[in-house]
């Protein structure tokens, strides 16, 4: 069943990645621009379960898992080589 | 902060929590390849990245004395020695011939069980066995390569 208000809740989500986005664009320094991929990435997150809901398939919550998983991973990769380890 | 230390007590206890958590997850994924998106690779590639926490969370100095070379070459070529024998199972009729879904013993439950689709669920368990030795050892092999410093 499409329900139409799980899309709705889909397209306020994108909007407000889109202005994450735009600090990822023209952040000023690199630390903006990590925080504002963070947030791109919660909120991809959010469209993703919010579009499983929306389709009614729960299998596609697992790819949502997988991503909150591997985010946290690439944004505790970009803030070691920020503070100078692994060198 | 130093090259061979780790990354603070917040980040290595989060990370104690979490990487049992993407091992389980991963091998959910693998497992159930042939049920649910995902497989061998991708599930191969979660776990690689609950490795990679650990490489990153707890520093090359804790990952090298949990890293053994030999152990991770031979899971590699094992994953596709499995691979290789699953494929020459059915070889009285033809390479690739799923032998185990219409003659097995095993693997040939009813369609949409765990236990089902013959030789899929060995042949993902053995490339996400490959993937996630080769990814490992790509990255600890990255990550202890010197070209600047000492």
């Amino acid at each position: 069943m499409m329900a139409p208000e799980f899309f709705y809740a889909v397209v306020v989500i994108v909007i407000s990645a889109f202005l994450a986005l735009f600090r990822v664009l023209l952040g000023p320094s690199v630390p903006d621009r990590v925080v504002g991929v963070d947030t791109v990435n919660t909120l991809i997150v959010a469209a993703m379960v919010l579009l499983g809901a929306a389709y009614d398939r729960t299998i596609y919550i697992d790819i949502a898992i997988v991503y909150a998983l591997l985010s946290y991973v690439g944004t505790l990769a970009i803030a070691r080589y920020l503070q100078g380890g692994l060198k | 902060m130093s090259e061979e230390r780790g990354m603070g007590i917040i980040v290595e206890t989060i990370a104690r929590a979490t990487i049992p958590l993407i091992g389980i997850f991963g091998a959910y994924v693998v497992s159930h390849g042939h049920l649910t998106p995902g497989g061998g690779f991708q599930g191969g590639a979660t776990i690689a990245g609950a490795g990679i926490l650990f490489l990153i969370a707890f520093g090359l100095g804790e990952m090298k004395q949990h890293y053994n070379k030999n152990l991770y070459s031979i899971l590699e070529g094992l994953g596709g020695l499995a691979f290789l024998g699953m494929a020459m199972l059915g070889i009285g009729v033809a390479f690739f011939y799923n032998t185990l879904w219409h003659n097995g013993p095993i693997f040939n439950g009813r369609p949409g069980t765990l236990l089902s689709a013959g030789y899929l669920p060995v042949m993902n368990i053995a490339v996400g066995l490959k993937v996630f030795a080769g990814l490992v050892s790509a990255m600890v092999a990255i990550a202890s390569y010197r070209r600047w410093g000492k």
